[in-house]
Formats: C-alpha cells, sequence, structure tokens
C-alpha cells in the first residue's frame, strides 16, 4: 500500500518537511512585513508595495502617455517601429495606462528607458518624448511629465 | 481542520488535497496559463526590457519564451490529469515566479496567491490522480496533512495582511476612500441595478463598510487558525467572496479563496447518507462521480420494512432522492438537490469556474454578459432554495414531515446500523 508509507513522515522526510514548514512560514510572516513597512521613512512607514498581499488597498493612480518623436520646430511624429520596441503600444496617440502596482519613479524610469533605447539606436537627428499624464488619483509629483532623449545622428 | 485529525506530520484524507489540486489545475488552464503566456509572448517580441526585479535574472530569447509557454501548457494538463502533479505544480510555480519577476508590470496580487497556491499543492503527495478521484470509490487513500496546514496558515496570512494593509492605507481606515472611487464592473441588466444599489450604499457609509471590511479580513484570519471556527471561515469567506467577485471581479482571487477552502472541508467520512433507488440507478452514478471528497454513503432501499441488514428503510417515494446529513437532518428531492452543493463543492468549483472564466471569453469579445454567469446560477440556487423553504414551511403543520422531508419520517430514513437515532 503506498499510501500507507507515503501517509506516515519518518526519518529524513520528516525533518525535510518540519524544515520546509518553518522556512514557509518565516518568509510569509516576514516578507510582506518587510515589504510594507519602510522604517526609514520620515513621516509614516507605511507603503504600499507588491509582494505584501495589499490587495485593493489603494486608490489606483491612472495615466495617459503619449510616444511621439520631433523636430525643431516641428509636430509630434509618430515612432514608425514602436510596436517593435514594446509589443502593443501605440504612436503618438495617447494610451490610457495605470500604475496599479508600481510606483510614479518606475513608471517614469521606464519610459524614460524606452525613449533613451529608441534613439541611441535611431541617432536621426529627433527628438523622442513620452509624455504622462496623470488623469486620476495622480501621486504627489507633477500632473504632466515629458521625459525627452536626443537621438543625435 | 476538520475534527478528528491529528497534527501537521499526520496522516490526513487525501481526497482534500487532490479536489485542490484538480480545481486549481482547472483555474490554471481556463485564467492563468493564457494570461502569463501573454506576458511572455509580448516580452519576447519585445525590443526593450525594464530591468528585471533581481539584475541575475536571464532575459528569455524569443525560442526560450515559445518552450515555457508549451512547457505550462503540459504543466497544467499535467495537473490536471494528476500525472507528476509535485513537478507540474512547482514548475508552474517557478515559471510564473520568473516571468513576474521579469517585469514589475507583470506582477499582481491575485496572481501571487496563485502561484503560492501552486507551490503549496506542489507538496502535496496525495498519489489520487483526476481518473481515480472521479471512478475510484475508494475512501482509504491518506497522505501528510502539512500541505493542508500550510494552506489554511497561508489564507490567514493573506487576510491578516489584507486586513493590517486595509488598517494603515490612508485610503481605507477611517475614510474608506476605495470603496466610493469608481471601478465597480459592470453587470448585465437586473445585477446592473443591485450593482448600482450597491454603490449607493458605499458612498453614504463608506467609513462604516471600510471598517467591516477590515473586521471581516481580521476575523478570516483568526478563523483560518482555529480549527473549531471553520464552519465559520467557509461561510464568511465564500460570502465575502461572492461580494468581491461581484463588486470588482478581481480575475482568479475569488476561486483561488473558494478552492482554498476545500481544506476546511470533512473528507472521505461517508458523513451524508443517500438513499440509493434502483429507478434511478443512473443519476446515482453520476452522483458517485462527482463524490471527489468521499462524503456520501450510499444505503439501497429493497424493502418496505426494516431490512434484516439493518441498512435502511425505505422512503415513501420512490425514485425520490434522499440525503441524510452528518446531524441526521434529512433532505428529499429539491431540498437534497439544494443540500448537494454542499457536500459536492469540488465538482461545483469546477463548473462555476467554467462558467466564470468561459463567460469572461464571450463576454471580452462583445457577446454581452456572459461572465455574471455565475451569478445566474447563484440566483437560479437561491430560488431553488427558497422555493423549498417555502414548501418546507407549508409542511410545518404536519409531524411526518418535520424533518423537512415529506416522504418519509425521520426514523424511516436514518441508518440505525450507524447508531443515529
Amino acid at each position: 500500500m503506498p499510501h500507507a508509507t507515503e501517509s506516515t513522515l519518518t526519518g529524513w522526510r520528516r525533518h525535510v518537511a518540519v524544515a520546509f514548514i518553518a522556512l514557509w512560514l518565516a518568509i510569509q510572516l516576514a516578507m510582506p512585513l518587510a515589504q510594507k513597512l519602510d522604517l526609514r521613512a520620515p513621516h509614516s512607514p507605511y507603503r504600499y508595495a507588491r509582494y505584501s498581499w495589499a490587495m485593493f488597498s489603494r486608490l489606483v493612480p491612472r495615466y495617459e502617455v503619449s510616444l511621439y518623436r520631433t523636430r525643431a520646430g516641428g509636430g509630434p511624429e509618430p515612432i514608425p517601429d514602436i510596436d517593435h520596441w514594446v509589443r502593443g503600444y501605440r504612436s503618438p496617440e495617447p494610451m490610457p495606462m495605470s500604475a496599479i502596482y508600481t510606483s510614479e519613479g518606475e513608471v517614469l524610469d521606464r519610459f524614460s528607458g524606452l525613449v533613451t533605447a529608441i534613439a541611441r539606436e535611431h541617432r536621426d537627428g529627433y527628438t523622442y518624448v513620452a509624455a504622462i499624464r496623470w488623469t486620476v488619483n495622480r501621486p504627489r509629483g507633477a500632473e504632466t511629465v515629458e521625459v525627452r532623449a536626443d537621438a543625435t545622428r | 481542520m476538520p475534527r478528528g485529525e491529528g497534527a501537521w506530520l499526520g496522516p490526513v484524507p487525501a481526497y482534500r488535497l487532490a479536489t485542490v489540486r484538480v480545481c486549481l489545475a482547472v483555474v490554471t488552464l481556463v485564467f492563468h496559463v493564457p494570461k502569463f503566456n501573454g506576458l511572455l509572448d509580448a516580452y519576447t517580441l519585445s525590443a526593450f526590457h525594464v530591468a528585471p526585479a533581481f539584475a541575475w535574472i536571464p532575459t528569455p530569447s524569443r525560442g526560450a519564451g515559445i518552450a515555457l509557454m508549451v512547457l505550462q501548457h503540459v504543466a497544467a494538463w499535467s495537473l490536471l490529469l494528476g500525472w507528476a502533479p509535485r513537478v507540474a505544480a512547482w514548475l508552474l510555480a517557478g515559471a510564473g515566479a520568473y516571468i513576474m519577476a521579469l517585469d514589475p508590470e507583470h506582477y499582481s496580487h491575485n496572481a501571487h496567491f496563485h502561484l503560492t497556491l501552486l507551490a503549496l499543492v506542489g507538496c502535496a503527495s496525495d498519489r489520487v490522480p483526476l481518473r481515480r478521484l472521479i471512478l475510484g470509490g475508494d475512501d482509504d487513500a491518506r497522505t501528510p496533512a502539512w500541505p493542508e496546514r500550510l494552506i489554511r496558515a497561508q489564507l490567514a496570512i493573506v487576510f491578516f495582511y489584507a486586513a493590517l494593509d486595509k488598517a494603515l492605507s490612508p485610503d481605507w481606515g477611517l475614510t474608506g476612500a476605495v470603496l466610493t472611487a469608481p471601478g465597480f464592473v459592470p453587470h448585465a441588466p437586473g445585477l446592473a441595478a443591485l450593482q448600482q444599489l450597491n454603490q449607493a450604499v458605499l458612498g453614504a457609509i463608506p467609513a462604516a463598510l471600510s471598517v467591516a471590511t477590515i473586521a471581516t479580513e481580521g476575523a478570516l484570519a483568526v478563523a483560518f487558525v482555529l480549527p473549531s471556527l471553520s464552519a465559520l471561515a467557509i461561510a464568511l469567506s465564500v460570502g465575502f467572496m461572492t461580494y468581491l467577485e461581484f463588486m470588482v471581479r478581481p480575475g482568479v482571487f475569488t476561486w483561488d479563496v473558494l478552492i482554498a477552502l476545500l481544506v476546511l472541508s470533512p473528507a472521505a467520512d461517508r458523513g451524508w447518507s443517500v438513499l440509493h433507488s434502483p429507478a434511478r440507478a443512473g443519476f446515482m452514478a453520476f452522483l458517485l462521480q462527482l463524490d471527489w471528497l468521499r462524503r456520501l454513503r450510499w444505503v439501497t432501499s429493497i424493502a418496505t420494512s426494516p431490512s434484516a441488514a439493518g441498512e435502511v428503510e425505505p422512503a415513501g417515494a420512490p425514485g425520490t432522492l434522499h440525503l441524510v446529513s452528518p446531524r441526521h437532518r434529512v433532505f428529499c428531492g429539491l431540498g437534497a438537490l439544494c443540500a448537494l452543493p454542499a457536500v459536492l463543492p469540488g465538482p461545483l468549483l469546477v463548473a462555476l469556474v467554467l462558467a466564470r472564466f468561459g463567460g469572461g471569453f464571450l463576454a471580452a469579445r462583445g457577446f454581452g454578459r456572459w461572465d455574471d454567469l455565475p451569478f445566474l446560477l447563484l440566483g437560479a440556487y437561491l430560488a431553488f432554495v427558497c422555493i423549498e423553504r417555502a414548501r418546507a414551511a407549508a409542511r410545518w403543520r404536519d409531524s411526518s414531515a418535520s424533518n423537512g422531508c415529506a416522504h418519509a419520517k425521520a426514523g424511516q430514513i436514518l441508518d440505525r446500523s450507524r447508531g443515529q437515532r
């Protein structure tokens, strides 16, 4: 009867199981707390964070981002190969997005990195722009932020 | 923990974990794998990537991405069928964690919980594949209890931190700002009116409902770790998750919590007696295949007088389904059908998951609000319960039917051989 032996833990299996249980519970108890509390913060140590079981805990910031390129004195032009850079992105029309699990800084870093990478690759004299406009539940920063990268020849 | 079952390292019936695994595999197949394969597909087709969570995590090539997508499908089917389920579950959990770590946009609390459950199911050594779960009439399979206990503890941890987060968050606490913000899901006509009413109530007393939500989550966290509160934990969770699903339809979270609740259910106790009528042999055989938790005990109606074997005395209406609960309450006909979901939660959850995500598939393609299908099923069920209650109330004057069964007295249904009288 395989079940008779499998259902009763003895010997090394018992020690492994106990070690796994202890490790699992320690991680599951400590990690969300460490994520949730920023003890170096000047005011409240609470922060909304990933890996912390913070379901529906905050008002979701939403924003629109326009990705385009421009020349000096010219208007916005579409970035021709935007779908090659990030699948599903469009240019130059605004794309509605939400920062449900990301911070304002991560949003800025993402689009800053994107336009920098495109500019570095193209080197066509255009300036590549990501214009971010926070529409709902704006974080502390400005309502509209633009990040630019010059594609010098 | 159901009564009479031992400590963390002792044996428990294997059917709970096997049922959890099957239900979780269905959710994985219809929601998790399509979602995560979609993320991986878009990721490997994109030239730009943000830095992964850890610098040492390798970025997958297109070929590796396709291989991982295929592997996830194979693992999900393997998990469902019970073929190398531990390997399949850990593979799915590991692949999911890898995909989440590639980009912060891939993260979600719901997916995190799903991966956690997959990892815990991967610890189970129940050795009850799907075929045996459905077709096997056995009830002797046992497995170490600790994966079940960890699932309970995990539920408690999740709800404890969810409550703590809401208590600390400036958008909950005594403001309840989240409850008044837009974000309520649309519903079909009828349910939409109910949603409007819900929004109006939330808008009127957000602070009170914010505190009530925190209290509910806190109470659930406590109830999950106290075996004596298992029934309360199940009832409160089902109510809370149903409301959450109605209000915001949070993807997979509702279904994962409901599936995890299976570890709180009794199993292999044969606590429910079914009066088996030869006239309904086909239906009874079907019912047998749905009894994944091995809760039903079959007794055959063979005579109109006390049987020689002391098995059971027949009910007065041949062909009518009769159920006797572990507390000796008798259900018959429609009442028995209404009681069955409590006895057969595994197949019920599979059906609801397929209705929810199959309906969601149709709704996403503009075929109407089919994602409301679970609520329509719930509404139909509640209508049956109301009809049955009304009939029971009408029968109340008849003392012979005081047990809820119009066909037989309790003594005729109950099995004397089990000392139930």
